[in-house]
């Protein structure tokens, strides 16, 4: 049986205990997928799993709480699955979890770059998988593409393609890319130096048009219609269309999601305008691991909710 | 045909200097190639516009911008009642002109939802905008014309095409290395003046491409059953729940949406100076309506967006002689980060409508 | 307009009622001298302060922003300051990936008998303020001056 088939069957076997499943389905173009809600099985002739299953279903999960669900999860869906759990903003017992080895999943903004000059993505009237190519119908014939070239970055740092909190796993278990994300991309970034990378965000910034797509992407943003940056008292943030608020509604989200962030980097995904956020997130996660030894997602209690008192890592300036 | 319809040509080569002797005179917006995303930018000489990958966004924010000072307020020190203060208003500049280079035609007809809104007519001039109809008459639209649909394009659905000239002053179709104008405006006329007429030739292959860019477009769907269907459901929750169920309630459809006009107002205040400002709001947000008492009649993202999905394809034609405030852009399915689909849920209503 | 407008620098401080507000007063009391940079902002405890009031001062024109609370076992609310301690630790690194200097920030802890110390705490993070400089403002307009150009 095929892995399509191997999930079909567990979403079947899950459907009578939950009120739907969350998985993925065809989406409004050959490359990009939408989640799918399955609640019958009528509607698993739609559903797939592979290269396109690009969106984190674990995002409706807090929506869903008060009955029972499941969800097919990719690896990073999982790690946002079990950070929901640790903090419990889900009920685990309540979230029934398919698993499947995930081997990384398509970046349309990469395929955007290779295409260029020929046609735009939304041209491409089909994409058909060929092993480890990807095979795109253009108005200027067909285009082979390798999957390691228009996978998304974070494929590229995975450490947990294999749900590992899973229910169910279907398939046999990936190697993961890593072993250990070393956030070079975020050292790198650093090294561009201060005045280089204030004047970075003040030029990607000023695409924002504060849609607020990357907080509504993120799984772990939970306050939804209470959110700070919608608050008017206290007032965090101005309407007005300057970078220095748009920044500051980014800096609200690192922050918040200090020691929480799982690095699915449905944010940055999300941005229409294709802005870097997930950088400053990853920033503090990198921190964060450093001091605590903390990769959210695992369960543990974050960081930030505890405390030692004495704390090993933390070496505090002497003002000698 | 009168002297002042003759076409125009501008080739590529003669582009950059064109523009940048425009922007001289007027700010001019084109489409500049940022990172992933295709927005619109003011244009400095040097700079390349990208004609061809279509925008990210729509230029609406040239006439509605996402954040505009209406006046600015200061409290002041009363010289004549020592420790009073009083208020200060100050109104804000007026803008200057402005050209847009490069729009999209559905970006040039996203205004034409827009106008009957604001400019008072279906108040019988009583309510007019003056903050949008300044910058409205100011602004100069150069549409040009798409070479071919992309997946997310509807814009036949809705009474456009890729080379419609409806909302521009110039329509420009690519041909020969080059842009053939069509000039649809007195206005447009004074910006073209100092290009030579388009030859035979240019012409033809303007012709051909329009005919090429049309054909590309797959055959419309039947939307005419749209606002009645969808007010038919306005009460049906299943439906709105099962279409809305991925939807992350975001404002990313409705701030690339060349008609979404919606606009919020607020006092953004800094200790003792501040500004009113009008700023883009959508109803996405739960702030959108949410009421003073802390109740909310729109609690949930079903509601909201079939909200904007009535609003463009029902509630608006019902009040504007039947036009749809959707220009049929796809700019909200292709950006949209959970793939929702404006069409099929349009197309779903009238199905569902058909079946009750 | 303050008459040293041009010499002094933006710090915001911000201190907790129970230690190092009382420390700044012993200071004061004391007659030791002090820079007068820093505007002190009073918070019930070091576990009260947001991390975002320390982004929205920098982000705001801020050209420092120091916490000060009561030190590690000596907090009035028994444990705010431990939680203070890993937040403001984590929130350090957020700064430099921003373009901002992370010496602009720093945390530390006196009692609200250490006037000396609060003292030194001032006189030094002041100092080290003024070695950077005003801290270079980001840009409101939406559209700021491209990069390189």
């Amino acid at each position: 049986m095929s892995i399509q088939d191997e999930l079909k069957s567990a979403i079947t076997a899950a459907l009578p205990d939950v009120s739907c499943v969350v998985g993925w389905g065809a989406g409004p173009e050959p490359l990009r997928a939408a989640p799918l809600f399955i609640r019958g099985e009528a509607d698993l002739e739609g559903f797939s799993a592979g290269f396109l299953s690009v969106n984190n279903p674990a995002l409706y999960l807090p929506s869903l709480k008060g009955s029972k669900v499941g969800v097919v999860v990719k690896g990073c869906d999982a790690r946002s699955v079990g950070q929901l759990a640790a903090e419990t903003l889900i009920k685990r017992e309540e979230v029934h979890v398919i698993g499947y080895p995930c081997r990384g999943v398509i970046d349309v903004d990469k395929v955007a770059a290779k295409l260029a000059g020929a046609c735009e993505t939304g041209e491409v009237a089909a994409l058909r998988e060929d092993g480890d190519d990807v095979l795109l119908n253009t108005p200027k014939g067909e285009v082979r593409l390798a999957k390691k070239d228009i996978t998304a970055d974070k494929c590229g740092r995975c450490a947990f393609p294999n749900a590992g909190n899973a229910d169910v796993f279907v398939g046999e278990r990936c190697a993961p890319v890593v072993t250990e994300d070393g956030y070079a991309d975020i050292a790198d970034f650093e090294a561009r130096g201060l005045d280089e990378l204030k004047a970075f965000w003040e030029q990607e910034m000023s695409r924002c048009i504060r849609c607020y797509a990357c907080r509504n992407a993120c799984p772990l943003c939970v306050c939804r219609d209470q959110c700070v940056a919608m608050s008017r008292e206290p007032h965090w943030l101005s309407q007005g269309d300057g970078v220095r608020d748009k920044l500051f509604f980014q800096i609200i989200h690192a922050v918040h999601l200090s020691g929480r962030c799982t690095g699915c980097g449905e944010c940055e995904r999300a941005c229409p305008l294709g802005i870097p956020v997930l950088k400053l997130k990853r920033a503090l996660s990198r921190r964060v691991e450093k001091l605590f030894g903390y990769k959210a997602g695992g369960g543990d209690t974050p960081p930030l909710l505890t405390f030692l008192v004495e704390e090993p890592t933390i070496k505090e300036r002497d003002w000698k | 045909m009168s002297a002042e319809n003759v076409k125009k040509f501008i080739s590529f080569d003669a582009l950059p200097g064109f523009l940048a002797r425009a922007a001289e005179k007027n700010a001019v917006y084109v489409p500049r190639r940022e990172g992933n995303a295709v927005v619109y930018r003011s244009f400095k000489a040097g700079d390349e516009a990208e004609l061809g990958v279509r925008p990210t966004e729509s230029c609406k924010h040239v006439v509605f911008p996402r954040g505009e000072e209406l006046f600015s307020f200061a409290r002041e020190a009363d010289k004549e009642e020592p420790g009073k203060r009083r208020l200060v208003l100050t109104e804000a500049s007026e803008p200057g002109a402005a050209v847009v280079f490069g729009a999209l035609s559905c970006d040039a007809r996203g205004f034409l939802a827009f106008d009957p809104v604001y400019n008072g007519s279906g108040t019988g001039g009583t309510a007019k905008d003056s903050y949008y109809l300044r910058r409205r008459n100011r602004t100069l639209i150069v549409v040009k014309a798409c070479k071919n649909a992309l997946n997310t394009c509807f814009c036949n659905w809705v009474g456009g095409g890729p080379a419609s000239p409806q909302g521009a002053d110039v329509l420009a179709v690519e041909a020969e290395q080059g842009l053939v104008l069509d000039i649809l405006s007195g206005e447009g006329t004074a910006f073209t003046e100092s290009l030579p007429a388009a030859s035979e030739a240019q012409l033809a292959a303007a012709a051909a491409a329009v005919k090429a860019a049309e054909d590309s477009l797959p055959k419309a769907a039947d939307v005419s059953a749209a606002p009645a269907s969808l007010a038919a459901l306005f009460s049906s929750a299943e439906f709105w729940n099962k279409e809305s169920a991925h939807c992350l309630y975001c404002g990313a459809c409705t701030y690339l949406c060349p008609t979404c006009y919606c606009f919020n107002i607020t006092d953004e205040s800094d200790g003792l100076t501040g500004v009113r400002l009008r700023s883009w709001d959508n109803c996405m947000s739960p702030l959108f309506t949410l009421e003073a008492s802390g109740h909310n009649p729109r609690p949930n993202k079903a509601d909201r967006l079939k909200n904007r999905v009535g609003h463009k394809f029902s509630y608006y034609p019902s009040l504007h002689s039947g036009r749809f405030s959707c220009c049929g852009c796809g700019r909200c399915i292709k950006s949209c980060p959970s793939s929702v689909d404006i069409r099929k849920i349009v197309l779903d209503a009238v199905k569902e409508a058909a079946n009750v | 307009m303050s008459v040293l407008e041009g010499k002094e620098l933006r710090i915001v401080g911000f201190l907790c009622n129970w230690c190092s507000y009382g420390g700044a007063d012993t200071a004061g009391v004391g007659r030791f001298t002090q820079p007068t940079d820093l505007r002190i902002v009073r918070v019930p405890c070091s576990g009260r302060i947001n991390p975002l009031f320390v982004m929205k001062a920098l982000i705001g024109g801020a050209d420092g922003v120091l916490v000060s609370g009561c030190h590690p076992r000596d907090c009035h609310y028994a444990e705010g300051n431990y939680y203070a301690r890993r937040r403001l630790e984590v929130l350090k690194g957020l700064l430099p990936v921003l373009g901002i200097d992370p010496r602009r920030f720093e945390y530390t802890w006196v009692s609200a008998s250490e006037g000396q110390r609060w003292q030194h705490v001032v006189s030094s993070f002041t100092a080290q303020i003024h070695a950077l400089g005003p801290a270079a403002r980001f840009t409101e307009a939406p559209e700021p001056a491209r990069l390189g150009a």
